[in-house]
């Protein structure tokens, strides 16, 4: 029986490579942020979150929150620069929503993206996610062998 | 590979932790070398976890009066007393790249490898267990954290116990007991070993720390070079100190996530079983399992092990019993009963600010209290 792990990567999205946050831009160019299975995969069960207010404006790479999870406590970086128009707060709440849903009811926030072309190049996306996708699962599969 | 080591005493609670921050902020950004930290807080400090409730897990009254310094972690984890004889340990390294979360789980078994190596060196045989704690004999020895920050720096910490007083701890720490006496004092110390009693001897903090850092060389394969905070550094601890570290809105603040206990009882043909759960939301934090059934000790320590940072969910806690019941001789305990009795004291978790039960890194027990305790 196959037991390896099936990360689900939909493709109607962008992926940060470096900090495995999610991005979707919706048509009025809002921008929602997550994260992926293979960051829920390394954080294990999540305790606990805090995220920055609505209005705060974040440069890409700079922290939107922090949250405890079983593995590690870890800043989340905000993908994308812009300024945070929402955050969910049933997430707040409810931390374990990212792990039962994290590309759905488990979003984290919603941004005004300030640079969105420029920076969403920089994002896996479309055809090169079943690669990103594959490469990512193979080095959290060797880890997990390393680790026994 | 060359890291810095930097060696303190008697650090002050908001600078110790704002130089842990920023240098993992100023190694991550590769404005610094990959760093240890070897250091002593002032006697005594009280640090809760990153999102823990200070007026859950501390003593406030006592500390205000009796000069114990309060603060926060950037890591997670349960509240710690600090002082001269606790040993605080900080790795920061460059945490950039992809999948560096991942990684720094590896890096953690490097990091918990540098402290059992030292151990080692000083005659104490240790082991990494559960979420994040090194033992010896299934008695704790020392916690550990990984905090990664947004810029991909990495931090490790540990808090690691030369020797302990427990009473000490038992007043400013909050406990799982209502009162505390010498029994619950004995139970306690019975969790908890540290380098002294191990060794039997009063062997001095800094011939503790030369062995520690002369581990941190075996695990990662490195060289440590004695360095200072550099002039950029201690200005930026200084900042970080004033901004954060000092600042109400940092010690107070409350998560949105309500800090739940529950605890059931029932009866089963190997005798009574209690289950008592402490949650951050669906979270089980910690689970205590007691009562006057006959069974293996370590079996039941696996067991808290496993449901430690566990989802709360009836199907989630029943395939962690049944793997553990798989992997374990159960003596008889009925699995059904006990994921029966777990869910049940999940299900009954209130919001209770008198009845949670805090989570001290030292001082919850991780082992079943039964009579032999008393």
């Amino acid at each position: 029986m196959n037991t390896e792990p099936v990360f689900d990567t939909p493709h109607d999205r962008h992926y940060s490579r470096e900090h495995n946050i999610w991005t979707q831009r919706d048509d009025t160019g809002r921008v929602r942020v997550g994260v992926d299975a293979f960051l829920l995969s390394s954080l294990g069960e999540l305790a606990y979150i805090a995220l920055f207010d609505p209005g705060m404006a974040v440069a890409r790479g700079h922290s939107i929150g922090t949250l405890e999870a079983a593995k590690m406590t870890t800043s989340i970086a905000a993908p994308i620069s812009g300024v945070i128009t929402a955050v969910n707060e049933a997430v707040l709440a409810d931390p374990q929503l990212i792990n039962r849903d994290p590309y759905s009811e488990g979003w984290l926030a919603e941004l005004d993206p300030t640079n969105w072309e420029a920076e969403s190049s920089q994002l896996i996306f479309g055809d090169d996610i079943p690669a990103w996708a594959e490469e990512s699962r193979q080095r959290l599969s060797d880890e997990a062998e390393h680790n026994g | 590979m060359t890291w810095q080591l930097i060696t303190a005493d008697g650090v002050e609670a908001a600078h110790g932790l704002a130089a842990d921050e920023v240098l993992c902020r100023q190694v991550g950004a590769g404005r610094s070398p990959a760093t240890l930290r070897l250091y002593t807080y002032r006697s005594h400090c009280a640090l809760v976890g990153r999102f823990q409730n200070l007026t859950q897990e501390l003593h406030l009254d006592y500390c205000e009066g009796h000069d114990v310094q309060i603060n926060r972690r950037p890591t997670g984890g349960g509240a710690i007393l600090m002082g001269r004889d606790q040993l605080g340990i900080t790795v920061a390294l460059n945490g950039r790249g992809p999948a560096m979360h991942g990684r720094a789980r590896d890096l953690m078994e490097q990091f918990s490898g540098g402290l059992l190596h030292g151990l080692q060196q000083l005659g104490v045989e240790a082991k990494f267990r559960g979420k994040n704690d090194l033992e010896v004999g299934g008695r704790k020895i020392a916690g550990l954290g990984i905090y990664r920050d947004s810029n991909g720096g990495l931090l490790f910490h540990g808090s690691l116990l030369v020797d302990l007083d427990v009473p000490l701890m038992a007043r400013v720490l909050r406990t799982p007991f209502t009162n505390i006496g010498d029994r619950e004092l004995r139970i306690i110390a019975k969790r908890t070993t540290t380098v002294r009693e191990q060794r039997g001897d009063s062997i001095g903090i800094e011939d503790v720390r030369q062995c520690i850092a002369n581990g941190f060389e075996e695990s990662f394969g490195i060289r440590l070079q004695r360095s200072e905070h550099s002039d950029e550094e201690l200005a930026a601890i200084d900042a970080l100190a004033q901004d954060k570290y000092f600042t109400r809105a940092w010690l107070h603040q409350r998560s949105n996530v309500p800090d739940l206990s529950g605890r059931k009882s029932i009866r089963t043909d190997a005798g009574s079983i209690e289950a008592r759960v402490s949650m951050a939301g669906k979270t089980i934090k910690s689970a205590l399992l007691l009562g006057d059934f006959f069974a293996d000790e370590n079996a039941i320590v696996d067991l808290e092990g496993r449901l430690r940072w566990h989802a709360s969910d009836a199907a989630a806690i029943e395939e962690t019993i049944r793997e553990w019941a798989y992997a374990t001789s159960t003596n008889g305990l009925d699995p059904v009963a006990i994921a029966k009795v777990v869910l049940a004291a999940t299900e009954g978790a209130t919001e209770d600010i008198d009845g949670t039960v805090p989570y001290g890194c030292f001082v919850t027990p991780t082992q079943p209290t039964t009579p032999t305790d008393g």
